[in-house]
Parts: C-alpha cells; sequence; structure tokens
C-alpha cells in the first residue's frame, strides 16, 4: 500500500525507529508520573525536569499508608468494584444468552434501550442519585455504589458477551440436547465453559471501569465509602498540593489496572466498541 | 386428546427469552426510571443544594426558559466551550490516530507490544491522569521544559486562553491510542482483492489509498468518532480535577456547567434542567450519527 511507498524512499528502518518512538511518547508520561512518586519534592520541582537522575526515595508510599490510609481506600474501591462486577455478570449472562440464541420481537430495540441507557452520563443523574440516596437513608454506603453502577456496567457486559455467544456455534448446544440433555444443562456443560474467557475479560473490564470511576464516586461518598479515585481532594491541602503522596497514590492506584488491562489486551478492542469491532 | 393437552401445556415461544432478561430489564430500567423520575421532578422545582428537598417550590418550566432565553444565561457559552473541545479533540486524535495506525499496520517485530503499550494511557485512573496533568502543565512542568527546549516559550496553561487547550491535549494523549487501535485492528482486516485489482490496473498507491483504503475504513472510522463523542461529551473527572471549569468560564463544558450550577451556585433546579439537555444532546447526537453511518454503510 502507500505505506511501502514511503518505506523505498526512506527505509523500513526509518518508520521502525518512528513506531518505536510514537509509541514511546504515548507511554513517557505514564513512566514519568511513575518516577515522579520515587522523588523528593525538590526532584519533582525540578527544572530543567530530571528524568532519571535522581535518589529513589519511599518517603511518599511510607506516608501514605501510615498517614492518609490509603488501605481504607483501596478497601472500598476493592468491595465496590469486586461486588457491583460479580452482580453484573450473573444478571447479564441470562440476559446475554437471551439476546445471542433466541428470536423474539423487539429484540434488538431492547438492546439498543440497553445501550442507551448506557450512554446517560455519571454527572447529569449524580445530584439527582444524591437526593435518592438521601431519600433511602443509603448516603455514603458501599451497596449504594454497587447497586448504582449496575445501571451503566450490566448494558455494557451484555453488549460485550453476546458477542462472545454469538461467537460459539449453536450446532453445539443442539447436538447435546439431541442426546438429551436441557437446553439450560447444554448451556452450562458446553457454552457456559466456551465463553469463560470471555466473560472474564468483560469482568475484568467492568472491573477497571468501576475501580477508575470519578465522577458518581465523588459525589456519592463521604467518609465511610470513599473510593481511590476521590482521594485526590485531600491532596489539595491549603499548604499547596500534596505531590508526592499524590504520585505514589497514583502509582499504586493504577498498578493493578495496567496489569488487569495487559491480562485482557487480545480483548480490548472489543472492549472499546461494546463488541461491534472484533481485534 | 392427550397430544392437544401437551400443545395447551406448552409454553409460549417468548417466555423462555423474556424470563432470561428480565433480572436485567428490571434492574436498568428501574434505576434508570428512578433518577429519571428524580430527575426531571429536580429540573422543574427552584431549590438551593443542601436544603432538603421538601423546601423546594414547583417552578414548572422556569429553569429551562432561564437556561435557554435568560439574558444573563451561560449555558450557551458552556455549550461553546463544548464544541470546541469535542473538535478539538476529536480532530486531532481522529488524523493522528489514522496516520500511526497506517504506521502500525506493517509487519514488524514487536508489534503486540507496541499495541499492549499503547492501552495503558486509557485504563488509567481520570482523576489522577488530571491532578498529573495539572502538575505537568504548570509553569515550570514538563510541557513548558519541552515547549521552551524547542521553541523557545513558555506558556501559561493555566490561563483562559489555553487552559482549554491543555485538556485538550491530555484527551489527545490519552485517547488517540484509542483510533490507533480500532483503526488498526480495522486495516488489517481490509478486504485484499480490490487492491490487487486496483494495482493490476496500475492505480498508484495513494490512488488506492484514496479511493479504496478511505471508503472501505469510514463506516468504522464513523463508529469510532461516534463513541469516542458520547465519551468526549460526558467527560468531567479530567477537567474537574485538572481546572475546575475554571479560570472563569475557559473550561466550562457542559458537564462541568452541571457541577457548577448544582454545587457551586447551589440552584439545583438550573442544574438538573441542564442535565436534561446534557442527556437529551447525547441521545439525539448519538442517534443522528448511527443513522448516518448506516446510510453510508448500506451506499458502500
Amino acid at each position: 500500500m502507500k505505506i511501502a511507498d514511503l518505506r523505498a524512499l526512506l527505509g523500513s528502518r526509518f518508520l521502525d525507529l518512528l513506531t518505536i518512538g510514537v509509541v514511546a511518547a504515548f507511554l513517557f508520561p505514564y513512566i514519568f508520573m511513575v518516577s515522579s512518586a520515587f522523588k523528593t519534592r525538590l526532584d519533582t520541582f525540578a527544572y530543567p525536569p530530571i528524568f532519571f537522575q535522581f535518589t529513589p526515595t519511599l518517603e511518599h508510599f511510607e506516608n501514605i499508608f501510615s498517614d492518609m490510609n490509603i488501605l481504607f481506600y483501596m478497601k472500598n474501591s476493592t468491595i465496590i468494584a469486586v461486588f457491583s462486577t460479580l452482580l453484573t455478570i450473573l444478571i447479564s449472562i441470562p440476559a446475554t444468552y437471551s439476546f445471542a440464541r433466541f428470536r423474539f420481537r423487539y429484540k434488538e430495540g431492547v438492546a439498543y434501550g440497553f445501550l442507551f441507557l448506557q450512554m446517560v452520563p455519571g454527572i447529569s443523574i449524580v445530584f439527582a442519585l444524591f437526593f435518592i440516596a438521601g431519600s433511602l437513608n443509603l448516603s455514603d454506603t458501599h451497596i449504594f455504589l454497587i447497586v448504582v453502577y449496575l445501571l451503566w456496567n450490566v448494558p455494557y457486559a451484555i453488549w460485550m458477551m453476546r458477542g462472545f455467544v454469538e461467537g460459539i456455534p449453536v450446532e453445539l448446544e443442539e447436538s447435546a440436547m439431541v442426546d438429551g440433555a436441557s437446553r439450560f444443562k447444554a448451556f452450562r456443560l458446553i457454552t457456559l465453559p466456551l465463553m469463560a474467557g470471555g466473560i472474564a475479560a468483560t469482568a475484568i473490564l467492568i472491573f477497571i471501569g468501576v475501580w477508575n470511576e470519578f465522577s458518581v464516586a465523588f459525589f456519592l461518598t463521604s467518609t465511610e465509602a470513599r473510593t481511590m479515585p476521590t482521594t485526590i481532594a485531600f491532596f489539595m491541602t491549603h499548604s499547596g498540593i500534596k505531590w508526592g503522596p499524590m504520585f505514589a497514590t497514583a502509582t499504586i492506584g493504577t498498578l493493578p489496572v495496567v496489569i488487569f488491562a495487559l491480562l485482557v489486551r487480545r480483548y480490548f478492542i472489543s472492549a472499546l466498541t461494546f463488541g461491534a469491532v472484533k481485534g | 386428546m392427550a397430544t392437544d393437552r401437551k400443545l395447551r401445556r406448552r409454553r409460549p415461544p417468548w417466555l423462555a427469552p423474556a424470563l432470561l432478561i428480565v433480572p436485567a430489564f428490571l434492574v436498568v430500567f428501574a434505576l434508570a426510571a428512578y433518577s429519571a423520575v428524580w430527575l426531571l421532578q429536580l429540573s422543574m422545582v427552584k431549590l438551593t443544594f443542601g436544603d432538603p428537598f421538601r423546601t423546594a417550590e414547583w417552578a414548572g418550566l422556569d429553569n429551562y426558559q432561564w437556561l435557554l432565553f435568560n439574558e444573563f444565561t451561560t449555558f450557551w457559552a458552556s455549550l461553546r466551550v463544548t464544541a470546541v473541545y469535542v473538535v478539538g479533540t476529536l480532530v486531532p486524535e481522529l488524523i493522528i490516530g489514522f496516520l500511526i495506525a497506517l504506521l502500525l499496520n506493517r509487519k514488524m517485530r514487536g508489534n503486540s507490544i507496541f499495541t499492549a503499550a499503547l492501552i495503558i494511557p486509557m485504563v488509567l485512573m481520570p482523576s489522577m491522569v488530571g491532578m498529573v496533568g495539572r502538575l505537568y502543565f504548570s509553569p515550570y512542568g514538563l510541557i513548558n521544559y519541552f515547549t521552551e527546549s524547542l521553541t523557545g516559550i513558555r506558556h501559561n496553561w493555566y490561563g483562559a486562553d489555553l487552559a482549554l487547550w491543555a485538556a485538550v491535549l491530555v484527551d489527545i494523549w490519552e485517547w488517540t491510542p484509542f483510533f490507533i487501535l480500532i483503526l488498526l485492528a480495522g486495516l488489517q482486516t481490509l478486504p485484499v482483492e480490490p487492491f490487487e485489482a486496483a494495482r493490476v490496473d496500475g492505480a498508484s498507491r495513494l490512488q488506492s489509498f484514496i479511493h479504496l483504503t478511505l471508503p472501505l475504513m469510514l463506516p468504522l472510522v464513523m463508529t469510532t468518532l461516534i463513541l469516542r463523542l458520547m465519551d468526549v461529551l460526558r467527560l468531567f473527572d479530567v477537567i474537574f480535577v485538572m481546572f475546575g471549569g475554571g479560570p472563569g468560564t475557559a473550561t466550562t463544558t457542559l458537564p462541568l456547567y452541571i457541577y457548577r450550577t448544582t454545587l457551586i451556585q447551589r440552584d439545583v433546579g438550573r442544574g438538573s434542567a441542564a442535565s436534561v439537555m446534557l442527556i437529551i444532546i447525547i441521545v439525539s447526537l448519538t442517534v443522528i450519527l448511527i443513522k448516518l453511518r448506516d446510510r453510508i454503510r448500506y451506499e458502500a
């Protein structure tokens, strides 16, 4: 294609280097963020910036674990993300199967209905949710966030997993049913194991979404159920922003997500497009 | 008789699929309906944030009317900021993303490592990205170090002229990989035959790019743009953390406008009315664009 012209012109070495440079440019801000977590305040503010020549310090990590009690917020985030993810998957699997395997009237209409609800911006209903939580005496609780996130997670899971089920030949189930298995048994013994990878990937992506979620969690929690992403408010103090602890928290908060994301990277393109595009 | 009874006892065909959907349907639509009723109600009252709901006074459509037509309304200004932000992010992300996807669409060792690396910016906590962005764009931050090295100028990214563009640059960093990865997947699944036919007919590579690659990729480009548009229109966290909508109203996109009206001006009614508008804008834009995309796909 047209790339080949360029290659002939400039040599593929150049394009290789360019590719490496481009990818490095996208990674650089993250690497610099992680490295800043190990810098003293003086080194963080050095101008010109210090990239590699500094003596690493763990003081900020000690600080967030001892003074800021970051473990408490990690625990909250974990509880909310794990339970919301589990509930989502549990509720979504039957619906997914229904959309993928049955034919019924208004099917696509209902499926798009789910998708449109998924599009509702968190910020646009968070203050209504704030009043709802108050009226139900559920302000600042884990359970309220766990349930509220279902609004976005369930449609997402259905759209994601539907593609995985549709990718499994229906004949496999049918042959089991010919052999006398009930439809449920055929699903449990044949389709479910085959879609396990897709379920795991969907679960991880939902976990990442909830773990990172800010707009809803920030306005619906204060002390008891506060999550990791909303701790940023603690770094803005009257004496300025506490950059070191902020970088340390960001490093710890993003580490599990980056690992998870790389684990499911081959599902990532489906994940980004609600299953509309296969990678 | 026996078969008759058997037939009558058979469950109707819609029952199984319906029952399977019921849990998901109930949860999602109940949550949505409950929120919608509250949101609509809040958008039609006069209520100060922090006061109990029973102090609310009925206001009908006054809040909407104020937002749209009052001479002091800043709603339209925030729509303008939103439009600048949307165009400012999506256009460069599409162009740069397409170019990098073309660059990556070659046989090369380590390609899977590159695509894995490109995932990272998209999965980082947006609130932390916002904080980090704040430091990188500070007067003596990373960005100014690079601009000063290259052009000799340090910019005031915190000022009203550039704050929105700082937020735009952060989004471009975070989400250009979205275009790269999806368009790369599209490029890799393009049919081979038309390109071979074009080569046989003596078309140059530029010609086959313009007349084959671009039209074949158009539906996917549209899909990608629609998905990103939905996200950019509702983006709150990064801008909130970086600038909180300021200085002045320089970074007050519609989501920030909702926040400021509700929590800073403590006007729940107008904030909720603006929320309803945001939902209407997102849903209607998406419906129109999906229709447009399907027409393009149909014609192609």
